[in-house]
């Protein structure tokens, strides 16, 4: 019992970074070589007033990405080149989705939503690393949330003000 | 099976654990608003402060640092719902108080920051506080400046004066090369002097090579070295037979030593330095030629030297012309020095000019009798009246160098405005971004904070938003933001900063570069009392 109850701990102390009212990922890992989805947990507006815009940035390495349109909120995929280029599924991939915007919706500041998109985690990501999607919570009258800080060597999520969300990347699972 | 339902009924125990402390885990406070607000100016002392979070939270440190750097532990304070009221200390005085304040909220982590407020009005600095004086020190290095004035003025005159007045009896050749090894002399000690001024080191460190490095290190360096080759030239000048050679040596020597003293120094430090500098010159010059006469021409009239008379005649034809350029001299640099009438006596450096005037009015009555009642008796053979007389015009003329030899230790009123007002600058470089932070002026109060910021390869960075964060952990100050505005010169400024206390302060830099991408640069300020 006590051994499990550690172990609990364990995992919420791993999960604590991620789990605050910042806006964090529901899954905490993310497999080479497979689709992730992202569920991106937004859980109030800024400083008393609703969020109306969520934009996320897609990291590099994350190719093939697919918002899920949301009721009430408009949807803006904007395209670019990426860094490097990439082989899916047999094809040479060197742009798509570089950023997403969900704009025109309200999310009061006390309430909480989602926000979803899915991706091909490229073999460029390597298992160990940490995958940031830094995240933009706008609000009418130029206010805004930015979850943006992505911890330097040697520092913890903990240790910013305003951390992007992340997932670990792992290896492969296999069967692909 | 037993085994299996234990294990079971202690994972749901661990996982309703789990869920009940996440449930409890949110986002880091902040805070939303502060009574009073950060950044007034209140007419009286408030009785309570009063601290808005985004979030419940718990007080673990809640302080105010008073004017004077003191700080006071606020132990009498109620929490209610996401509000901290305090009971503020009942002797709270005039100027800027900081409340700082270090609090825990539900997920754990401490968050710190201050709240500046001022009653009444910001606190101002308090007067400068003069260096203190180590009088060995301050005695060596004036007596060593008298040395270089002796072999510039008298030494390095005389041997002028030896070549183009007197050049047949050559009149005081001796006396000149004697104080034109008195400069040399003061020239080869003044380095490690100037080190010990310059480091605040005691004499006994004067062998010290550091000392002297340091010395040899500043603009007084460069002094020396043209002032060595000034007496050099000025001691070939005066043993030269050869009335050409010693008159070319005697013009070097002359240039050298004025030019000498335009690379160091208070005057020449002055703006403009294209009319500082060459007053600097003329008046060193003019000076030299004028004061550097009188030994030898004194010496050759009690002589009875068959070239006194002609020596006197040119003297004579010569010398408004440099008494002239002098006079012009003096009097610009007098006026860029000193700014206001008031300074001349408000101000050490003003006193010093007063008496070094007060002595220039005696010389020029003294000079005035010599020229009007005694010129004429000398050259029609009579000269002994004028001899003494030049004798006391060359006491008078080593009194002014003297008190001239002072001004290194009084900065003019200019320098004195400029050193009040001089910003505390710091350069951050990194690979992701560099800026030139300055806090202006650089000293307790209100300030201006200003950055020019470039990216880490000198690139331009055009930053959507700025923000300076200061701190002041060694006395208890914890961060406070102020957002930048770009004032349309390249700059990012805030100008609604007050530091209320001197010594070390963090201050971070917040450059968001784009939406997504935000650099903080983190550095520390030393800002003056």
């Amino acid at each position: 019992m006590f051994k499990h109850i550690i172990t609990a701990s364990g995992l919420l102390a791993l999960g604590t970074a991620s789990a605050l009212a910042h806006v964090s990922l529901e899954g905490e890992e993310a497999a080479i070589g497979s689709t992730y989805k992202a569920v991106f947990r937004v859980p109030h507006g800024c400083e008393g007033e609703p969020t109306n815009v969520v934009r996320v940035r897609i990291p590099e390495g994350l190719i093939a990405v697919k918002p899920m349109p949301k009721p009430g909120w408009a949807l803006e995929k904007v395209r670019g080149a990426y860094a490097a280029t990439y082989e899916y599924h047999g094809s040479q991939v060197s742009e798509g989705v570089t950023e997403i915007v969900w704009s025109g919706g309200s999310l009061a500041d006390d309430e909480y939503d989602e926000f979803v998109l899915r991706g091909y985690i490229t073999p460029a990501l390597k298992a160990g690393e940490t995958l940031y999607f830094p995240v933009v919570q706008e609000c009418p009258g130029g206010l805004a949330e930015r979850w943006i800080e992505v911890p330097a060597e040697g520092q913890s999520a903990d240790d910013l003000e305003m951390p992007a969300p992340g997932v670990a990347i792992i290896e492969a699972t296999g069967g692909h | 099976m037993r085994s299996v339902k234990d294990g079971m009924a202690s994972w749901i125990a661990a996982l309703a654990m789990l869920l009940a402390l996440a449930g409890e885990a949110a986002a880091h406070a902040s805070l939303t608003a502060a009574e009073p607000r950060d950044g007034a100016v209140v007419a009286v002392a408030p009785g309570a402060f009063r601290l808005d979070f985004s979030e419940p939270v718990s007080p673990l440190v809640l302080r105010i640092v008073r004017p004077d750097g003191a700080a006071v532990d606020l132990g009498d304070f109620a929490v209610r719902d996401r509000s901290v009221e305090i009971e503020a200390p009942v002797e709270l005085g005039d100027g800027t108080h900081v409340l700082a304040w270090r609090v825990v909220s539900s997920d754990g982590h401490p968050v710190g920051g201050s709240v500046v407020f001022s009653i009444g009005a910001p606190s101002a600095a308090p007067p400068p506080i003069a260096d203190p004086v180590d009088r060995k020190v301050r005695t060596a290095v004036w007596l060593a400046k008298i040395g270089l004035y002796l072999g510039l003025f008298l030494g390095a005159g005389g041997a002028f004066a030896l070549a183009w007045f007197v050049p047949v009896s050559r009149a005081g050749s001796r006396v000149v090369l004697a104080l034109v090894g008195i400069g040399i002399a003061a020239a080869v000690v003044s380095p490690g002097l100037q080190g010990l001024d310059a480091l605040g080191a005691p004499v006994g460190r004067f062998a010290d090579p550091a000392v002297w490095r340091a010395g040899l290190a500043t603009s007084f360096g460069l002094t020396v070295k043209l002032v060595l080759a000034a007496l050099v030239a000025a001691a070939l000048a005066a043993l030269s037979r050869n009335a050409a050679l010693s008159r070319a040596f005697a013009t070097v020597g002359l240039a050298a030593g004025a030019y000498a003293l335009t690379v160091s120094g208070h005057a020449s430090a002055a703006d403009p330095q294209w009319l500082t500098r060459p007053a600097v010159a003329l008046h060193a010059a003019a000076s030299a030629v004028w004061v550097g006469a009188l030994v030898p021409l004194g010496l050759a009239l009690r002589a009875g030297a068959p070239d006194a008379a002609s020596g006197l005649m040119r003297f004579s034809t010569f010398i408004p012309v440099a008494v002239a350029g002098l006079i012009a001299a003096g009097i610009v640099l007098a006026v860029i020095q000193v700014e206001t009438p008031a300074a001349l006596v408000g101000t050490a450096y003003g006193c010093l000019l007063l008496a070094k005037l007060g002595c220039l009015a005696v010389l020029f009555a003294i000079a005035a009798v010599n020229r009007g009642r005694l010129t004429r008796p000398a050259l029609a053979g009579d000269a002994r009246a004028l001899a003494r007389s030049i004798g006391a015009e060359t006491v008078v003329v080593l009194v002014i160098l003297a008190i001239a030899a002072g001004w290194r230790f009084t900065p003019p009123p200019r320098a004195l405005a400029i050193a009040a007002a001089q910003p505390a600058s710091v350069h951050i470089h990194t690979l992701e971004a560099m800026a030139d932070l300055s806090v202006t002026p650089g000293r307790t109060g209100p300030v201006s904070v200003s950055a020019m910021i470039m990216t880490g390869d000198f690139g331009p960075l055009d930053a959507k938003e700025v923000a300076f964060v200061f701190a002041n952990p060694d006395a208890g100050i914890e961060p406070f933001r102020r957002e930048a505005a770009k004032p349309g010169d390249g700059t990012w400024r805030a100008d609604d900063v007050v530091l209320p206390l001197a010594g070390h302060w963090t201050v971070r830099l917040d450059i968001l570069v784009t939406d997504f991408d935000i650099v903080r640069l983190t550095t520390e300020i030393e800002i003056r009392p």
